[in-house]
């Protein structure tokens, strides 16, 4: 069913794809440092919520509790930090992992405990750019100009259930226009 | 497009047929429902240690979101407990008939014979959800409310009014069903033409008529079908088929194509959007607006919440459906931005996909400590009340979020191509459409994957 | 038919009613029938301790469920040389407390949840035949006749840190009596200076190397294992108040100094900025016979709890001479 045109065409946009999720980019071109944060937790926000380091930066959290024992648990990394008020506590790690990862608490200290999040960004989030660039390609792929025949028998194919009988119109659309008067 | 009957497949029929199998299901379910009210108003006021937040917004709501939806459309209404006590009232049985019942049976309405109630309940609830998906008595004391909205619903009303017009859940089960691979129909409409009784709108010996006042000879679109099967029983021609059939059939039927459909898919479009900013984002000051109901924050919080679902959604959504219009030189037709609004139903269900699957796999585990201690007073039935909290899938989920997200782009945008052609406007009418969707899914994908 | 569609129905009523009223029954019955004594942990302001008051006999094991309604919270008893638990939200934790010896017991929460913390303790009498009426002696500062409210400002300040292995390299044989524990527990550093500076043995020192001798006096009345146990017993108990440099501002000091209005509804009193050991003036006219005072009878209206009947009379002295760390240099 497909012309020869639109096989190129749907190659060519396969071929995008690939490249766009897969092709290794760096992560950053920046030197790996030292980076120290302080992160005060409260019920239930993380000051600062989003913090950015550098991949392979050596990262020194300080989680420091205002109020209740809050615990921070960084996805992807799987490293969880307690702290009670009063007792900074002190977590070292090196950031080797790139992209964007969420922190939670990891000790129940109240209602929203669940939604309290703040966010590790560690280099460029290329999985974000990436998703975005298939969106885009996504988007145009479909807005592309195609051949009018083909979505006509699709749709044709979409509106009939293949009923049987001689008086198959006339009884299907009057069955279901009982169901539209509701 | 190939539509195969899944009852030709052996047991599908006897199982369904019978009432046992769905009855005991129901019953577990509705025991599950009043177990969950009980916990909320007597169990530990810690959320994630009570049953009735672990077990309805997590784990039903990830079954439901996840799994019965997508695939089952609303499969999830023929075992719901809510309005069964109602229903087996009105039915005098909990069987097959047998008698009288209670009730009313008065006729819904005209005027309400919409969704906008639904709409409104939705809209309700989700102003609230800060505090009801935390606070066990909370929880407890909604799903109280809709059992006995449901109960005195079916009292006083025909069949089951609460769940077509009433249910806040079932308002956007009913919208998303128009996607789901898998509908009720009749087999030949002819049969159904020369059948002068009805027997599956009216009923007979061997069930009721549908409970959903629906007609299933004429059922063309998965909306309001509850799944129930009650027709299946009663057929006497077995006319009645489920079909497995491809995703999505039921947005490119052109009738009943309606308003209070259009801004249903608006609300759960928007709020998934605000969930995701609001419930998984990193700025705690919305959350706190967001819980604390009844502040001056909360009234900034829900005036935002409700302009953005029912006027910049939408009307962002009408400068697009607009826009495809220019070049013909025509008014937005009321039509077009009705029809062009089902391309929201694919691009909501997988917006709420994404944003349930972080917020259920990042809280799952819980899960297990609930089952043995489900009220928080030192259970221990089966082993686990001791399990901490971890998050699973915590490195997969934005790679998966990010491919849920772009299917549903990829799936609305080709919807808006189809219902243009249908509308007879061609590419440039479903551009503006297409590129409304794709500035949805930039957005959902910064807030859930960057 | 119709007999047997009965019998289904009657059937299915009875199995969904069964299900349906049978678990949360059966959840109350458990309930019911379970006797352990359940103390509920809530913060302070919603409540605290639920119940706050239990007895118990000699002798007799005393089960206890303890489940968190809120926060993180910890259980221990003061004055006693067990552990503290845990007692996390939604959780319950059971524990067996028996008592040798009769008398009033105090329980405390171990894990810190808020400004009224300190607030959240409780008693458990223990009945018996042989009432123990061993008051004890009374504290230092009460045999000293010191007024701890008043001001003890020193009169004399050094310019830096006084170091202890300064004061010990000086080489300066002290006289036996300045090196005792109640020497050092009875004066200030401030008194010990000028006690020392008028000394014939200093006449060659310098006003800061007299310093640094008291540092070495200071030192040479504890010990490293001393200083550790103290150091944890600091975090966990003063540093959110006094700061974890001791300069009093630790993580709750803005809310004691801003809220002191808010204090006196929810408390009953005032609240203000707590005190800063690193402020030689105040620190070093006190005397660890004042400072011990100040620990065990709290502040008298200003947020400064009283740890009498938590921390032993080795806890609290151990805290005394780790004060002083924000002041002296002791390695």
């Amino acid at each position: 069913m497909l012309t020869r045109n639109s096989r190129w065409l749907l190659i060519a946009l396969a071929l995008t794809a690939l490249v766009i999720a897969l092709v290794p980019l760096p992560a950053t071109l920046a030197q790996p440092a030292d980076r120290h944060f302080r992160i005060e937790a409260s019920s239930f926000e993380y000051t600062p919520p989003v913090i950015a380091v550098n991949p392979g930066d050596r990262v020194t959290l300080e989680l420091v509790s205002t109020d209740y024992v809050h615990g921070l648990y960084i996805d992807g990394y799987d490293l969880d930090l307690t702290a009670d008020p009063g007792q900074t506590a002190r977590l070292t790690f090196i950031a080797d992992k790139p992209g964007a990862f969420r922190f939670r608490c990891s000790v129940t200290c109240g209602p929203l405990h669940p939604f309290m999040i703040g966010k590790l960004n560690v280099g460029v989030n290329w999985l974000l750019w990436r998703a975005a660039g298939l969106a885009v390609l996504a988007a145009t792929a479909i807005a592309i100009p195609r051949n009018r025949a083909t979505f006509k028998d699709r749709l044709r194919g979409a509106l009939s259930p293949r009923p049987r009988g001689p008086l198959r119109v006339t009884a299907r659309t009057r069955l279901e226009s009982i169901n539209n008067c509701k | 497009m190939t539509r195969f009957d899944l009852t030709t497949l052996p047991l599908v029929k006897p199982l369904l047929k019978s009432r046992w199998p769905q009855f005991v299901i129901q019953s577990i379910a509705l025991g599950g429902f009043i177990f969950a009210i009980f916990a909320g108003l007597v169990g530990t006021p810690v959320g994630n240690h009570n049953f009735s937040i672990v077990f309805v917004w997590i784990a039903w709501w990830a079954l439901l979101m996840l799994v019965a939806v997508p695939i089952f459309g609303r499969g999830w209404c023929s075992i719901c407990p809510i309005p069964l006590p109602g229903e087996w009232l009105q039915r005098g049985a909990a069987l097959a008939p047998q008698g009288h019942g209670l009730g009313l049976g008065w006729r819904w309405p005209n005027r309400l014979r919409n969704i906008w109630l639904q709409n409104g309940a939705f809209t309700l609830v989700a102003l609230f959800s800060a505090v009801v998906l935390t606070q066990p008595s909370v929880t407890a004391i909604v799903l109280a409310a809709f059992l006995f909205v449901a109960l005195g619903a079916s009292l006083i009303f025909e069949r089951r009014a609460f769940c077509r017009y009433l249910c806040p859940v079932g308002g956007f089960i009913g919208l998303y069903s128009q996607v789901a691979p898998l509908e009720v129909r009749v087999k030949d409409t002819a049969v159904c033409a020369a059948h002068t009784e009805k027997t599956c709108y009216t009923g007979n010996a061997d069930g009721y008529g549908c409970p959903w006042q629906v007609f299933p000879g004429g059922l063309v679109k998965n909306t309001y079908c509850g799944t129930c099967v009650e027709c299946l029983r009663t057929c006497p021609h077995d006319n009645v088929a489920i079909n497995l059939r491809p995703p999505g059939a039921d947005l490119l039927r052109p009738t009943g194509r309606k308003l209070d459909e259009a801004f249903k898919a608006f609300i759960m479009l928007g709020s998934a959007m605000a969930y995701s900013a609001v419930m998984l984002g990193p700025w705690g000051g919305i959350k706190s607006a967001a819980y604390s109901v009844g502040s001056v924050a909360w009234f900034g919080y829900a005036l935002v919440f409700l302009a953005f679902i029912f006027g910049i959604l939408p009307g962002l959504f009408l400068l697009a459906v607009s826009l495809g219009e220019l070049p013909a030189s025509r008014r937005p037709t009321r039509k077009a931005f009705i029809s062009f609004a089902y391309t929201l139903v694919p691009l909501g269900l997988t917006a709420w996909i994404a944003f349930s699957l972080s917020f259920v796999f990042a809280n799952i585990s819980y899960l297990w400590p609930a089952l043995s201690d489900p009220l928080g007073w030192g259970w221990n039935l089966f082993g686990t009340a001791g399990v901490g909290w971890t998050p699973y899938l915590a490195n997969a989920l934005p790679t998966l979020q990010a491919i849920v997200l772009i299917g549903g782009l990829i799936w609305a945008s080709a919807t808006a191509r189809q219902i243009a052609v249908e509308l007879k406007g061609g590419l440039q009418q479903a551009l503006p459409v297409i590129v409304f969707c794709f500035a949805v899914t930039l957005g959902l994908l910064w807030l859930l994957v960057g | 038919m119709v007999a047997s569609r009965l019998n289904t129905e009657f059937a299915a009523r009875v199995f969904v009613l069964g299900i349906a009223l049978g678990l949360p029954l059966a959840a109350l019955i458990a309930r019911l029938a379970d006797k352990t004594i359940e103390l509920r942990a809530r913060v302070a302001e919603a409540g605290g301790w639920t119940p706050t008051d239990l007895t118990v006999a000699v002798g007799q094991p005393l089960i206890l469920r303890l489940i968190s309604d809120d926060v993180l919270h910890g259980f221990a008893l003061g004055q006693s040389d067990g552990p503290a638990i845990d007692v996390p939200p939604g959780q319950a934790v059971e524990t067996t407390l028996t008592f040798d010896r009769p008398g009033k017991y105090v329980f405390y929460c171990t894990r810190w949840c808020g400004l009224g913390h300190w607030r959240m303790r409780g008693t458990i009498e223990v009945a018996g035949t042989t009432a123990d009426s061993t008051t004890g002696q009374p504290p230092l500062y009460v045999t000293l006749g010191l007024n701890i409210d008043a001001l003890h400002e020193a009169a004399v300040t050094p310019k830096g840190a006084p170091s202890a292995t300064r004061g010990a390299q000086l080489g300066v044989a002290l006289p036996a009596n300045y090196l005792t524990q109640d020497y050092y527990r009875a004066h200030s550093p401030a008194e010990v200076w000028q006690a020392l500076r008028a000394g014939s043995f200093s006449t060659e020192l310098t006003d800061d190397e007299v310093w640094d001798l008291v540092a070495f006096v200071w030192r040479s009345n504890t010990t490293p294992e001393t200083l550790a146990e103290a150091k944890t017993l600091y975090a966990q108990n003063c540093a959110a108040c006094h700061g974890e440099t001791g300069a009093g501002d630790g993580i709750a000091a803005a809310a004691l100094r801003d809220k002191a209005h808010e204090a006196q509804t929810e408390f009953g009193h005032l609240t203000q900025a707590p005190a800063d050991f690193t402020n030689a003036d105040h620190m070093l006219g006190a005397s660890p016979a004042l400072l011990q005072g100040k620990i065990i009878r709290g502040g008298m209206g200003t947020g400064m709890p009283y740890w009498g009947p938590i921390f032993t009379e080795v806890q609290t002295w151990a805290l005394v001479d780790y004060l002083w760390t924000f002041q002296f240099e002791y390695k």
